[in-house]
């Protein structure tokens, strides 16, 4: 007598789906509800940020980078300017670096409530996902009165930052940094509280430490899965080695933990802030750098703690003022490659909570 | 500092052993080999003794237009030390040993420099473009890629003829 056994079936999972956080499709076959085979397909928003940066010059591709992950451009901005300033060797001046810090800590704290939010989203919470943007709308207003901008803040300059933040801007932050006890606590009890949300997430997508390290997972992800390494510690960029913040790490190694790492990060970025600001000094915000860059012949890799991973740029200059080569090290792109190992065997609805804790941004992704 | 000098010598002992070149530029050091060699130079890195260089961090193309390069970025998340090895491929022929053995994470990363470069990756468990389409044609990150469609081309020569 046969056995009944029932017939894979492929699925295509967006790309036009709201929980794909973009344009993103997965072929995914199944087995009743279980995941037998998953196929990430990429590369709808492809833009081809490698091609064109070799035919524009080192100021003019910064405005792209904003375009990388774009729920934190003040990140991207940072990690191009730095690596092109390595190669410069030019020293910033100190109020500038300190005006870096402020943006790319008051990034990090954006991006983690749209993680948050979109998570909760994912998983049906309409109104967890209502209260982490609000609070983020917050940090846009503090960019918009700085640099003109929302979302593509392109606030970093080769030498600087683009502008002194106006008298507003101080009050503004510092009810921000008051409120963020309040928020956390909010999210907790709006979301990670929820028990629906705890059963969606705990001990689902188990990335052991050792998967992790092998597939180069860098952020939060990895840290969740155990690794103590963050490249701010690790290799202090800037001025990191002045402040004094924690490295959250978590053991759970499930979506769970991937995704409640990120409220410890806030805690940690809003300890980082409060310092910036109780230190930073008067100054200019401008080192002065020739009106048109052209770095000496050479190469350099440099990579920055973005808040999905570390984002790296590997420039090579053949002393003209465009770049020879512009490699970017997306984050999200290489984080993506737990997927078809992790999610195996789960079922369906699970794959959205596994997507969802990997903040996967496709304009990162695609570049 | 004293991580930095070990490195240096572990990575010229290594050099010796797989005919490379070690260069230092801004800091970071540069280990050149030519393709055939990349497994057994990538093995030796990952075995460091007191500086296991252990986490592939990049892999990517690099074209210098009479040959093509693969760029491997290596760290450790338990050190300070950084190693960037440089595999010479040919470029009619741009074959190399794939090394997604060695680390899974290598995977998307051949698959992206090949899209762009066009470089076969033998062992590679899925070699297919990654973000542009299957049929599509050349590889866009070469030197010597048109960016401009064939129309367009045609439509410029012919105003230079004219004129």
């Amino acid at each position: 007598m046969d056995i009944e056994k029932t017939q894979e079936l492929p699925l295509n999972l967006g790309p036009q789906h709201p929980s794909m956080h973009g344009l993103f499709r997965m072929v995914v076959h199944l087995e009743g509800e279980k995941i037998t085979k998953i196929e990430p397909k990429m590369g709808y928003l492809h833009r081809g940020m490698e091609k064109l940066a070799e035919s524009r010059t080192y100021s003019q591709f910064i405005p792209y980078t904003d375009r990388l992950d774009y729920l934190a451009s003040p990140h991207n901005n940072w990690g191009y300017v730095q690596t092109v300033e390595k190669l410069m060797g030019v020293e910033i001046p100190e109020r500038a670096e300190y005006l870096r810090v402020i943006f790319g800590e008051l990034a990090r704290i954006a991006s983690h409530q749209v993680c948050i939010a979109s998570t909760a989203l994912d998983l049906a919470g309409w109104t967890a996902w209502s209260y982490a943007f609000r609070d983020r709308e917050r940090i846009c207003d503090m960019y918009e009165m700085t640099a003109g901008s929302r979302l593509t803040v392109n606030i970093m300059r080769i030498g600087g930052i683009c502008a002194e933040p106006p008298a507003e801007f101080w009050p503004a932050l510092k009810s921000f940094l008051d409120d963020t006890p309040e928020m956390l606590e909010e999210y907790y009890g709006m979301f990670f509280g929820n028990e629906i949300a705890q059963g969606r997430l705990k001990s689902v997508g188990i990335l052991s430490k050792e998967l992790a390290e092998n597939l180069s997972i860098t952020g939060p992800v990895l840290r969740a899965s155990g690794v103590n390494y963050d490249v701010r510690k690790a290799a202090p960029y800037s001025i990191y080695d002045r402040f004094d913040f924690n490295v959250p790490v978590r053991t759970g190694c499930d979506s769970y933990d991937r995704t409640i790492i990120r409220m410890d990060e806030i805690v940690e970025s809003v300890k980082i802030i409060k310092q910036a600001v109780r230190d930073i000094p008067e100054g200019p915000i401008m080192a002065k750098v020739p009106k048109v860059i052209k770095p000496p012949v050479g190469e350099v890799y440099h990579s920055v703690e973005n808040p999905k991973g570390e984002l790296g740029f590997y420039i090579v200059s053949d002393g003209t003022t465009k770049p020879a080569r512009v490699r970017i090290r997306p984050a999200t792109f290489i984080n993506l490659q737990m997927l078809p190992i992790v999610a195996l065997g789960w079922k369906i609805q699970d794959i959205v909570a596994i997507f969802a804790t990997l903040d996967a941004v496709l304009g990162e992704v695609d570049k | 500092m004293e991580n930095k000098e070990v490195l240096r010598q572990r990575v010229e002992e290594l050099a010796t052993r797989v005919n490379g070149e070690v260069e230092e530029i801004i800091g970071a050091f540069i280990l050149k080999v030519k393709a055939p060699y990349v497994i057994e130079t990538l093995t030796a890195a990952k075995k460091f003794a007191d500086v296991p260089c252990d986490f592939l961090h990049d892999l990517g193309g690099l074209d210098l237009v009479d040959h093509l390069e693969v760029v491997y970025q290596l760290s450790s998340l338990r050190g300070p030390q950084r190693l960037r090895v440089k595999a010479v491929v040919d470029r009619e022929n741009p074959v190399i040993d794939s090394v997604t053995n060695i680390w899974q994470g290598a995977n998307f990363l051949e698959r992206e420099a090949y899209d762009m470069f066009g470089i076969k990756f033998t062992g590679h468990p899925n070699l297919k473009r990654i973000y542009l389409w299957d049929d599509f044609e050349g590889y866009p990150l070469r030197k010597d890629y048109v960016t401009e469609p064939i129309e367009v081309r045609n439509i410029v020569r012919q105003r230079i003829e004219g004129e």
